[in-house]
């Protein structure tokens, strides 16, 4: 009667653990699996009062600047980008119509893009320009060859008037929102 | 990569865990010695058969299962994920194992003492817990921008702690009377290898900026401490012909006490209250070890803050250079420094404690005899204690885990079939399942000791599905005591 108990509670328990049962598992899946976060930052601004812009009076570029950027060029960013936005702002509170014009440069100088924005003289709203780059918008070949982008400000207006806002300035802000494929 | 993240989430279910909650108490077992030092022991001495006396392997998740991922439900496997992951679980789900190789054990009777039960042996153990990183696999996945503008996540759920450690021990049992029986052990571990990241804090957070549009802040304080890890990893780099025979040199070294070492004890005690009723307690792996040997440690730590370039007219007039981008870089990288250190440090292990009671009855015969059967009876000095045939109680298990302390419910049914056959049943409620019901089977033939024990044997209908797997199986030469 022992050894048959025995040997029965050992089958059952060896049933459980040797012939356990599965539903089909796909491993295979994994292999489709994307992950794709959208990553936020913003990228450069300037602000530049209005006593600024009138003591330059030999040329109408009040500023003008070039830096290097190469966060997009990135082997890691460029190979994984699929597409994103740009988002520009602009708040004009003096007394001059403005025009400044963002442009996109490869590493010899090259301009790949750019984007001119005509601000009107302040005081007025705040101007948003959201640009899209991807299969919806402009190439993403302007952003992964970009190594350095140029920013110039210009005064379209004289150089004497002065704005009856406090503190009159104009100011530029702006931000990438752009997303990555992690995984495909 | 996607690899690197199966192996992340499902590779360490390959290894084992700590709740024995079968083996708890079981003490025609031998092995029962190493859940309780303080078990009635029976036996005059025993000998495992080396590498296959103890042997055992436990593997849990809280949250998702295979099952839910890779099931063949034509479901898209990117919803699964959205849904059943990072939807679902959180910081406290955990993935965790834990796996256990008895490479030798011996006990032995005091000639002198016939009360001191002796037993030394050497077992190697590898334990992995990994919580799920909440808040950084949403970042991962979703990202910070977004419907993530405003949030701040949680850098502090990177919680991960793993080991391999060989332990040798030695312990004593000894009966004080025919009420208590006590016992201790001590260890001496030697480090294979360990890392923990536990004590981590933090956040990051994109939030809508002042001199830009948006702003990217972080506060870290973030550490990866490892030891014993990177000379096998700089092994398998090299990529030579002897790459197998490095590792398994390397792997003996730290066996035979050539790496990090550590000192630890367990305690343990059984006391019946009266006939029938027995209370038990045990804690295991009060200890630690100090790593001082092939330590690598990583750690961010640091507070910055940036809305990209700002550049402000006139005053920045002069400061108008071409590396603007670069230096917030730098900027940034000085603020939160990325670095490696060599330091020292203590690993504690993973402390385990037992409780239970033990109810009694069905009366079978008192043992006289000196035969070898594997009577269920402790008759040491030729007093002859009561043979019953059932036994129903309820255990605790606490175990010291990087998030609190992890608890588990059992209440057992145990039913001696003659001298030489044990059979015990047990459900168990953790983390892990409510539905956990194990059965374990002690077999004596002669002198001959084998032992099966299963855990959560409703889950292996469908084992992909389970939350927690665990089987234990050992082989012993056992001589009962008849002195």
């Amino acid at each position: 009667m022992r050894p048959k108990l025995s040997l029965l509670f050992t089958i059952v328990i060896l049933l459980f653990l040797g012939i356990s049962c599965s539903d089909e598992q796909d491993f295979d899946q994994f292999d489709d699996l994307s992950i794709t976060p959208a990553v936020a930052s913003s990228i450069f601004s300037f602000e530049a009062d209005e006593d600024f812009i009138n003591t330059i009076t030999t040329v109408n570029t009040f500023y003008t600047q070039t830096f290097i950027f190469e966060a997009f060029s990135e082997q890691f960013v460029a190979e994984r980008l699929i597409e994103g936005t740009i988002t520009y702002d602009f708040e004009n509170t003096t007394s001059k119509p403005l025009n400044i014009i963002v442009e996109f440069l490869d590493e010899v100088g090259n301009v790949l893009d750019f984007e001119n924005f005509s601000i009107a003289q302040g005081p007025n709203e705040t101007q948003t320009r959201n640009v899209a780059y991807g299969p919806n918008g402009k190439p993403l070949d302007i952003l992964i060859n970009t190594a350095s982008i140029r920013v110039t400000g210009r005064n379209l207006g004289d150089n004497v008037s002065v704005s009856t806002e406090p503190d009159a300035k104009v100011t530029m802000k702006s931000a990438a929102e752009f997303l990555f494929e992690l995984l495909e | 990569m996607k690899y690197a993240v199966l192996i992340s989430f499902f590779g360490i279910l390959s290894l084992n865990a700590q709740n024995k909650q079968l083996l708890y108490d079981f003490y025609e077992i031998p092995q029962s010695l190493m859940v309780n030092p303080g078990v009635k022991a029976n036996e005059k001495w025993h000998v495992g058969i080396p590498v296959l006396s103890g042997i055992s392997f436990q593997a849990g998740t809280s949250g998702v299962t295979v099952n839910d991922l890779f099931a063949n439900d034509g479901i898209d496997f990117n919803v699964k994920v959205r849904e059943r992951v990072i939807n679902s679980l959180n910081r406290r789900d955990d993935f965790s194992t834990t796996s256990q190789i008895e490479v030798f054990s011996v006990g032995f009777r005091g000639k002198n003492r016939p009360d001191d039960y002796y037993s030394f042996g050497m077992y190697g153990e590898t334990d992995v817990i990994v919580y799920w990183p909440q808040d950084l696999a949403i970042l991962a996945f979703e990202g910070n921008g977004g419907a993530n503008i405003g949030r701040s996540f949680d850098l502090g759920h990177l919680n991960v702690r793993g080991e391999m450690v060989n332990v040798l021990h030695f312990g004593i049992n000894r009966k004080m009377n025919s009420e208590l029986t006590i016992g201790v052990r001590a260890k001496l571990y030697s480090s294979i290898f360990n890392f923990k990241s536990t004590n981590n804090s933090g956040t990051f957070r994109t939030t809508p900026g002042e001199q830009n549009l948006l702003e990217n802040s972080i506060d870290a304080d973030l550490q990866l401490q490892t030891a014993g890890v990177d000379e096998f990893l700089d092994i398998v780099d090299q990529g030579s012909g002897t790459r197998r025979r490095d590792v398994q040199n390397l792997f003996t070294r730290r066996v035979l006490l050539g790496g990090n070492l550590g000192l630890g004890f367990d305690a343990g005690f059984t006391y019946k209250l009266n006939e029938r009723t027995t209370i038990t307690g045990s804690i295991l792996d009060l200890g630690f070890i100090y790593n001082t040997k092939d330590v690598r440690n990583f750690t961010l730590e640091g507070t910055a803050s940036n809305e990209g370039i700002n550049v402000f007219l006139p005053e920045d007039i002069d400061n108008l250079g071409t590396d603007l981008w670069q230096d917030l870089i730098d900027e940034i990288e000085a603020a939160v420094p990325f670095e490696e250190n060599t330091n020292g440090y203590i690993s504690f292990r993973p402390l385990k404690v037992y409780g239970s009671i033990r109810y009694d009855f069905g009366e079978g015969s008192t043992k006289t005899s000196s035969i070898d059967c594997g009577c269920a009876i402790n008759v040491v000095g030729g007093t002859g204690e009561q043979y019953y045939r059932n036994s129903l109680g309820a255990q605790v298990f606490l175990q010291k885990r990087p998030l609190g302390i992890q608890p588990a419910l059992t209440g057992f049914y145990q039913r001696r079939l003659g001298r030489s056959l044990s059979l015990k049943a047990a459900y168990t409620v953790d983390k892990y399942s409510f539905s956990n019901v194990g059965l374990g089977l002690n077999l004596q033939a002669g002198p001959v000791n084998f032992y099966i024990l299963g855990d959560n044997l409703l889950a292996y209908q469908n084992i992909a599905d389970s939350h927690y797997a665990s089987f234990q199986f050992g082989f012993n030469i056992i001589s009962w005591n008849g002195n």
